[in-house]
């Protein structure tokens, strides 16, 4: 038991960053399964770790409420982009989520309420990992849930064939509409438990790069499969950590696996894994 | 193994081994004090790749100097195997987060660094809940040491320096108005902007024009000729060296001719070396002069370009310094983490290429800053 | 003033557009967004660099850089797309692995060079800048704007009077099609890719020149901005390419120019989506809106 527990003390900020990373991949992921290349996810998660922190800062609200009603704006920004980006198809819609993105990021930085390009600091670090762990294993039941309705299936449907969907009587604009919606409620749960477990947010940690190792993981893990992402996650998290010996070299190797991976195993590693099932 | 690759293995074992027993004799020219023979390790977190590479790059390489000097004698750590075990956090904060975590739980006793504000937010508290002293060698904003009790700062804040450079240059250049440009979505720049206006209106200056860029900018045509247009007495900077360089030159390309003054972003040898006489009588807020004359700065200076082939700027100054500072407590006995906090806090004075300094009640360095001119080949202190 | 600031987004603009030329060279020709484009431009830059630090003079050491350049895009297609395409994959999959390739040649340059920034020590660089009237520009800058235009035409010449350039258009416009005519699918994907990273190549040397500065971060951000340039132009539209350049040039200028310095970037973006919304194929883009 000491061994964990010491375990434990020496690696809990990792546990918790894989945690929330997870997070982020499966909120991705939903959008993927419906085929849409929505990449605001950052967007969504800086939206949500901003109010959360400001409420937090300026009125001491506790961690719930606070992720909450972090969550909800979130989830409302996630159902407005969905309006105007509804008629928009593959790189199209990412390049515009993606603009979206760095819209969201700029006016974090200039507005006053969110400190600037100075951020945000001295966020009670509520989330612990019990309240990561426990949000990843309440959203994760509820994707598995999910996955068994039929709405689920009209997902699949639309990411294999959209007008073939929609001869079917699939109401396209209501998936894609739901899809950004959760992806938007998810990314903003772990926006407000990565506000408060980092102790301060800046503007920079929710742009492009973030977004961009986002679609990294989901790719690594497998577009279809959210386990596949959530681990795609977990392993490229852990990995500065664990290649720390490589030191310079690191970056290289981070390229090379992506190319590997995406070159020989193009379902991501849960393609490996199942095998050559769909 | 074949004959003569045991050979060659042998002799090469064998010249291994030779350096250690020359080195041998000179460690013991170094002193004896009360934590010889004890292994101390100190623990550096800076970004050496990514973003702030280029200021993280600077502090690795003073502290593997600094590595070097403590085999070599020139830093007396009296007789304790005393070292820097520099860790990249890649600008990326949540390595810095890990790090500071298993620096506060693998028996280090002191953590120096991290290379950016916003990073220090971050991860200091990790430091403060585990009890183990922090000492930030480029963190300059504000609130940073009242993140705890064992919190400390080697690094001049923009807050100490520019109200010094507002009224050195004030009473000199006689500006009744001015232009601020400062870059607006980096935490340093900005705070150096903003405490720039808010000195400068103190002392009675009205601002007539005030511009932003992005970090990463490299055309200023259109701020400046804005600022031009505007004729202020004096053109601020809130930048760090890569645009300040370009700031300046794009001004004279322009035809400004006004005097311009900034902040420590701007003390580094490369704005000379980009802008040429341009950059000539820019005035420079700042917490070190390459020339200055304090303890072993002229002899650090040199080492570093004779190692590295490039001079050791702001960054790499500050963090040798606090190496110095660190030698200096060990030589005194103190070797664990309990014992870091109170040594520094008790500390006196340490001698130091930036000069002697001390850490005033709130923990931040209390040591003059210098107000320096660029001219070729160098700084010039302003007159 | 406004007379130097229409000047100085002029000259922005030639930048962007010479960069968003390659862009969307490979997006119209293969439907793939090249995130290492931007890796090539930085990669180009220091190569003149190194080039003139060998001691040669800069009217070889830039055309060789910028047909190095082109070669690199073959490898990359090589490696990276070109299996991607034996499987048929989704446009996803090359976005990805172009990530990789710009993580992988990023590596490849902080190793060799640092990150330090570089200057060339070449004398035309220290002329004095010209005036015609009350406005001030350098020869660096005329010599970019020129370029531009120079390549933006002989582009234009290659795609129409050219059997290279008809074979081009042609998968642009039908992939099986073209190849149930008889063209070489690879050998004319190869040639765009040269094509299409050689002037990115090109605008990274022009970009070092212009700001006298080679630093391995210097794609970053023209890499998102070359986006807005591409969508604004249509993606795919050479001419929609060098129109948008210089458009989203002149809008950031005047943007800092009117006061809104912060909001410059916002603006573009801005614009980039609202173009998305309104009318995807931009000014000049001719492709319909494509599924993923």
């Amino acid at each position: 038991m000491n061994v964990l527990a010491d375990f434990y003390a020496a690696h809990s900020k990792l546990i918790d960053q894989v945690g929330i990373d997870a997070l982020l991949a499966l909120s991705l992921s939903i959008s993927l399964q419906a085929g849409q290349l929505a990449l605001a996810q950052a967007a969504f998660m800086g939206v949500a770790a901003y109010i959360s922190a400001v409420l937090a800062l300026n009125a001491h609200w506790t961690l719930l409420p606070a992720m909450l009603v972090a969550t909800l704006c979130s989830t409302i920004v996630a159902g407005l982009l969905a309006l105007p980006v509804r008629r928009l198809r593959g790189i199209f819609l990412a390049i515009a989520t993606i603009a979206f993105g760095e819209i969201v990021r700029i006016v974090a930085n200039n507005l006053a309420i969110s400190g600037g390009a100075e951020g945000l600091s001295g966020i009670p670090p509520d989330a612990t990992t019990p309240w990561i762990y426990g949000t990843l294993v309440i959203v994760s039941t509820g994707l598995w849930f999910f996955s068994r309705t039929k709405f689920a299936l009209a997902i699949a449907l639309v990411r294999e064939d959209e007008s073939a969907a929609r001869g079917v009587g699939v109401d396209v604009g209501l998936v894609r509409f739901t899809t950004l919606a959760i992806g938007g409620a998810i990314a903003g749960l772990a926006g407000a438990l990565y506000a408060h477990s980092n102790f301060f947010i800046t503007p920079a940690d929710f742009g492009f790069g973030r977004m961009e190792q986002i679609l990294v993981w989901c790719v690594i893990g497998g577009i279809t499969s959210p386990l596949g992402a959530a681990i795609g996650a977990a392993l490229l998290t852990i990995l500065p950590e664990a290649i720390r010996a490589l030191a310079d070299y690191r970056d290289f190797v981070n390229g090379i696996i992506l190319l590997v991976v995406v070159l020989f195993a193009p379902r991501g590693l849960a393609g490996i894994r199942l095998g050559k099932r769909r | 193994m074949k004959r003569p690759v045991f050979f060659a293995f042998a002799l090469a074992a064998t010249c291994a081994l030779i350096p250690t027993a020359v080195v041998g004799p000179s460690l013991a020219a170094t002193t004896k004090g009360p934590a010889a023979g004890k292994t101390v390790k100190v623990g550096v977190i800076a970004d050496v790749t990514g973003s702030a590479a280029v200021y993280g790059v600077q502090q690795k390489d003073a502290y593997e100097l600094a590595n070097d000097d403590l085999k070599s004698g020139l830093l007396d750590a009296g007789g304790a195997n005393l070292s820097f075990d520099v860790e990249d956090a890649a600008s990326d904060g949540n390595q810095v987060a890990n790090l500071f975590q298993k620096f506060t739980t693998d028996g280090t006793a002191l953590i120096l660094g991290p290379t950016l504000s916003g990073e220090a937010r971050k991860g200091d508290p990790i430091a403060v809940a585990a009890k183990t002293a922090v000492v930030g060698t480029s963190t300059t904003a504000d609130g940073i040491t009242s993140l705890g009790p064992c919190v400390f700062r080697v690094s001049l804040s923009e807050a100490q320096v520019v109200p010094a450079t507002v009224a050195h240059t004030k009473a000199v250049w006689k500006y009744k108005t001015a232009a601020i440009i400062y870059g607006d979505d980096n935490a340093f720049t900005k705070t150096d902007g903003d405490i720039f206006k808010t000195q400068l209106e103190k002392a009675g200056v009205s601002i007539v024009d005030t511009e932003t860029f992005h970090v990463g900018d490299k055309d200023f045509a259109a701020s400046l000729t804005k600022i031009k247009a505007a004729k202020p007495d004096v053109i601020v900077l809130g930048a760090l060296a890569e645009e300040a360089e370009k700031i300046i030159q794009q001004a004279s390309t322009l035809g400004i001719k006004t005097h311009m003054m900034g902040g420590n972003g701007l003390n580094s040898t490369k704005i000379y070396d980009y802008a040429g006489p341009a950059a000539a009588g820019v005035v420079v807020g700042a917490a070190w002069s390459i020339n200055g004359n304090y303890t072993g700065n002229k002899s650090f200076v040199e080492r570093f370009k004779k190692r590295y082939g490039v001079e050791p700027d702001q960054f790499g100054a500050q963090a040798y310094a606090a190496a110095q500072l660190v030698a200096q407590l060990v030589k005194e006995g103190k070797a664990t983490k309990d014992e870091m906090c109170p040594a520094l806090r008790e500390l006196r004075v340490a001698q130091t290429v930036l000069g002697p300094i001390a850490f005033d009640p709130g923990r931040d360095v209390s040591a003059a800053p210098v107000i320096l001119q660029i001219e070729k080949g160098g700084f010039a202190y302003f007159h | 003033m406004v007379g130097q600031q229409l000047v100085n987004g002029l000259f922005l603009g030639a930048v962007y557009a010479l960069f968003a030329i390659g862009y969307t060279l490979v997006f119209g020709v293969l439907d793939i967004l090249n995130l290492a484009h931007a890796a090539i431009f930085m990669l180009a830059a220091f190569a003149t660099w190194s080039l003139l630090g060998a001691g040669l003079p800069f009217w070889l050491a830039a055309p060789i850089a910028i047909a190095g350049a082109g070669v690199l895009g073959i490898v990359l297609d090589r490696i990276a797309f070109a299996p991607l395409r034996r499987r048929a994959a989704p446009n996803l999959i090359p976005l990805i692995s172009s990530i990789g390739m710009a993580i992988i040649f990023g590596a490849i340059a902080r190793g060799i060079y640092g990150p330090d920034e570089r200057q060339f020590a070449l004398a035309f660089l220290q002329t004095p800048p010209l005036h015609a009237g009350p406005l001030t520009f350098t020869i660096v800058q005329l010599v970019i704007l020129g370029s531009a235009i120079a390549f933006m035409l002989g582009l234009a010449w290659v795609m129409r009077a050219t059997a290279l350039g008809r074979a081009i258009r042609a998968v642009a416009e039908d992939r099986v099609a073209a190849a149930l005519l008889g063209i070489d699918l690879e050998r004319t994907i190869g040639a765009t890719f040269f094509i299409a990273s050689a002037l990115g190549g090109l605008a990274g040397i022009l970009t070092a020149l212009q700001y006298n500065s080679v630093q391995i971060d210097m794609g970053g951000q023209i890499e998102l901005k070359g986006l807005a340039v591409i969508v604004l132009g249509g993606m795919g539209s050479i001419t929609g390419a060098v129109i948008g350049g210089f458009v989203i040039g002149m809008v950031e200028t005047l943007a800092v120019a009117f006061g809104l310095s912060e909001w410059r970037d916002a603006i573009s973006y801005g614009v980039m989506f609202l173009i998305l919304i309104v009318r995807p194929t931009g000014l000049f883009g001719k492709r319909s809106l494509r599924t993923a």
